[in-house]
């Protein structure tokens, strides 16, 4: 017995035409699919770009992308595998007893300026710009741009204007995150060129287990102005303990053993153009220095 | 707070005393929880991050292997009638306790949170979780009847290996313990089924070896191999003898840790199980690597290092 005909399928122009004919009842909607973000009204921070798709429209499917990750995945997973034989982190073991200092962060070419995220207030909605390059000579990396103290008008942000490069996390191969090891090291060394503004420099360190997320240990940066060059060395036992940009009371060390991102940022309440210019970033041991912490810590239930 | 810390250090004494006076099942579970929630307070008294996710992990695990101990003897209990800690005979039950009590010690392949934990400690939180916490269980073990030798065995040479391998790089010295423990957990329980008793030994002198070695760390305040490598500074007669403790960690004969390591080769040979301890016997070589290497960085080495002024050891101490 032959198989009824399949009755014929309007076809894919005809059902649109229905989809948009439904959506002409409420003019103020734009001829397109409805989004979820459309129809039930998400707020949207100023500033924040509009969800015009949705999130399987976003994929972008590359077989050549595809396959130079695998590459990538694949070498790093090697690299780790083989790591392990020659030492810890992939250096003999001697190496990292006798390393005293180790430049983490060098501004030699583009590549290395794909290792820092710049972002400013706009993210909010405000009014600052902030752009990163390669400085003269391939040498040294460029933050400029310019801060303005206008906050966003949106009802709800009262203070803006700032602006900060900070680095990515680390990654081991496909995609896991690696940790900064730095536990033999006491001090951070900066060779920076400043226009004389103060930045603060935030270390974060691995927060995941404990639920801290925005816990940042910083300190400040003075730059001087000037042609000439500034060797900051700033010891890991002066960083303070900050939570989303508040001191805290309960003051510890920054433990170096699992050390996430480095950071700048730029929010002393002064418009204007910017400018900070790195050679290099780089730890380093210094044996004279045996001060374990610098503030106080908290006191739970001081006797009175 | 003083008050404080002889009630936890009670409550701690109280489990394991708990649980080793126990034959029912609920009173030694009891026991173990007391151990879990006494540690919980002295691990985050330093209030740091790191500690507190050390907590939260050692919490969340211990909670796990003692519900999974819970639900076993429950099941025993339903299966055959009686909570009889010696009595457990039907494999299920006898299978899921030997698993919960590897995770509360920390053997391969439930070993990943021993590391983390004991990184996130202070040096004497840390000598009480590897020594003190892993009694209770291990009272627990030795009266098993394991009806699955297979499990056992597999827990065992996982253990000695993963403990081998993954302490190889480590630069931390608590990291390096921690692997050293679950290496040793791991011979412990290759001999359980044919001789407790040598299980029994070889615990007591890993406790005493690993003591000293967190007593050392302790003296030298020293948390990595570089400070360690300062120790010649401090304490250098010290320096000069802890190489023997951590040979001894590896088994190096004539050292005392090479007894527990004879008797269990021994003993899995006369059983048949050659190849077993053949396997066994080269993890070992792994993490006796690991041990030369510490000894290497402390005491065979002299760390580069600026000290024109006299060590600290010649000052005279207040």
């Amino acid at each position: 017995m032959s198989l009824p005909r399949i009755t014929h399928l309007p076809s894919g122009r005809l059902l649109s035409t229905i989809l948009h004919h439904q959506l002409l009842l409420p003019s103020i909607i734009p001829l397109t699919v409805p989004k979820r973000a459309v129809i039930q009204g998400e707020y949207r921070r100023p500033g924040q770009p509009k969800k015009t798709k949705f999130a399987w429209q976003k994929i972008n499917f590359n077989f050549s992308k595809g396959l130079e990750a695998i590459k990538k995945h694949f070498t790093l997973l090697k690299k780790e595998f083989t790591d392990r034989w020659v030492g810890p982190e992939g250096k003999p073991i001697v190496e990292h007893m006798l390393e005293q200092n180790r430049v983490v962060w060098e501004f030699r070419g583009p590549e290395s300026l794909r290792e820092w995220t710049v972002s400013s207030d706009r993210e909010i909605g405000g009014h600052s710009e902030a752009y990163l390059k390669l400085g003269r000579n391939n040498n040294t990396c460029f933050l400029y741009g310019t801060l303005s103290s206008t906050p966003p008008r949106d009802g709800e942000t009262r203070y803006s204007g700032y602006c900060t490069m900070r680095s990515k996390q680390p990654l081991a191969s496909f995609d896991r995150k690696k940790h900064h090891d730095w536990s033999s090291f006491n001090t951070l060394q900066l060779r920076v060129r400043g226009d004389g503004r103060p930045w603060m420099i935030n270390v974060s360190a691995e927060t995941y287990f404990s639920h801290q997320k925005d816990d940042i240990y910083c300190y400040f940066l003075y730059t001087r102005g000037g042609p000439y060059w500034q060797d900051v060395k700033i010891p890991f036992s002066k960083f303070f303990l900050t939570h989303r940009g508040r001191v805290q009371d309960d003051q510890h060390p920054v433990w170096l053993d699992k050390v996430n991102t480095i950071g700048f940022t730029l929010g002393d309440k002064a418009d204007g153009p910017f400018q900070l210019e790195i050679d290099f970033i780089g730890v380093c041991k210094d044996y004279a220095h045996t001060e374990e912490f610098a503030y106080e810590a908290y006191k739970r239930n001081p006797e009175v | 707070n003083p008050y404080i810390l002889a009630i936890l250090l009670f409550g701690l004494g109280l489990g394991t005393t708990i649980t080793f006076a126990s034959s029912h099942w609920l009173l030694a579970w009891m026991g173990l929880e007391m151990n879990t929630l006494a540690i919980i307070p002295l691990m985050t008294q330093h209030h740091h991050p790191r500690a507190v996710e050390a907590t939260t992990k050692y919490f969340l695990t211990q909670a796990t292997a003692a519900a999974t101990l819970l639900f076993a003897s429950v099941t025993n209990a339903w299966l055959t009638g009686q909570w009889e800690i010696q009595q457990i005979t039907h494999p299920l039950p006898s299978t899921m306790i030997t698993l919960a009590l590897a995770l509360k010690i920390g053997l391969a392949p439930l070993h990943a949170w021993l590391p983390e934990v004991l990184q996130g400690l202070d040096l004497t939180t840390g000598l009480i979780l590897s020594t003190w916490q892993k009694l209770a269980p291990f009272a627990l073990i030795l009266q098993l009847q394991p009806s699955n030798s297979t499990l056992l065995i597999i827990l065992g040479l996982t253990s000695t290996l993963i403990g081998g391998w993954g302490g190889l790089n480590q630069t931390q010295l608590r990291k390096i313990l921690a692997y050293s423990s679950i290496a040793h957990l791991g011979w412990m329980i290759l001999v359980l089924q044919f001789s407790p008793s040598i299980t029994l030994l070889t615990l007591l002198t890993y406790f005493i070896m690993t003591f000293s070695t967190f007593l050392v760390f302790k003296l030298n305040k020293s948390t990595n191999i570089n400070t360690l490598a300062m120790s010649w500074t401090k304490a250098p007669a010290l320096t000069a003898l802890t190489p023997l403790i951590l040979l001894s960690l590896g088994g190096l004969p004539p050292l005392t840790g090479f007894m527990p390591k004879w008797l269990i080769l021994q003993e899995l040979t006369k059983q048949g199980l050659a190849p077993t301890a053949t396997l066994a016997a080269l993890s070992a070589l792994l993490s006796l690597y690991f041990y030369l290497r510490l000894s290497y960085a402390m005491t065979l080495t002299i760390s580069p290092n600026n000290l024109t002024g006299s060590t600290p050891w010649r000052l005279p101490s207040t």
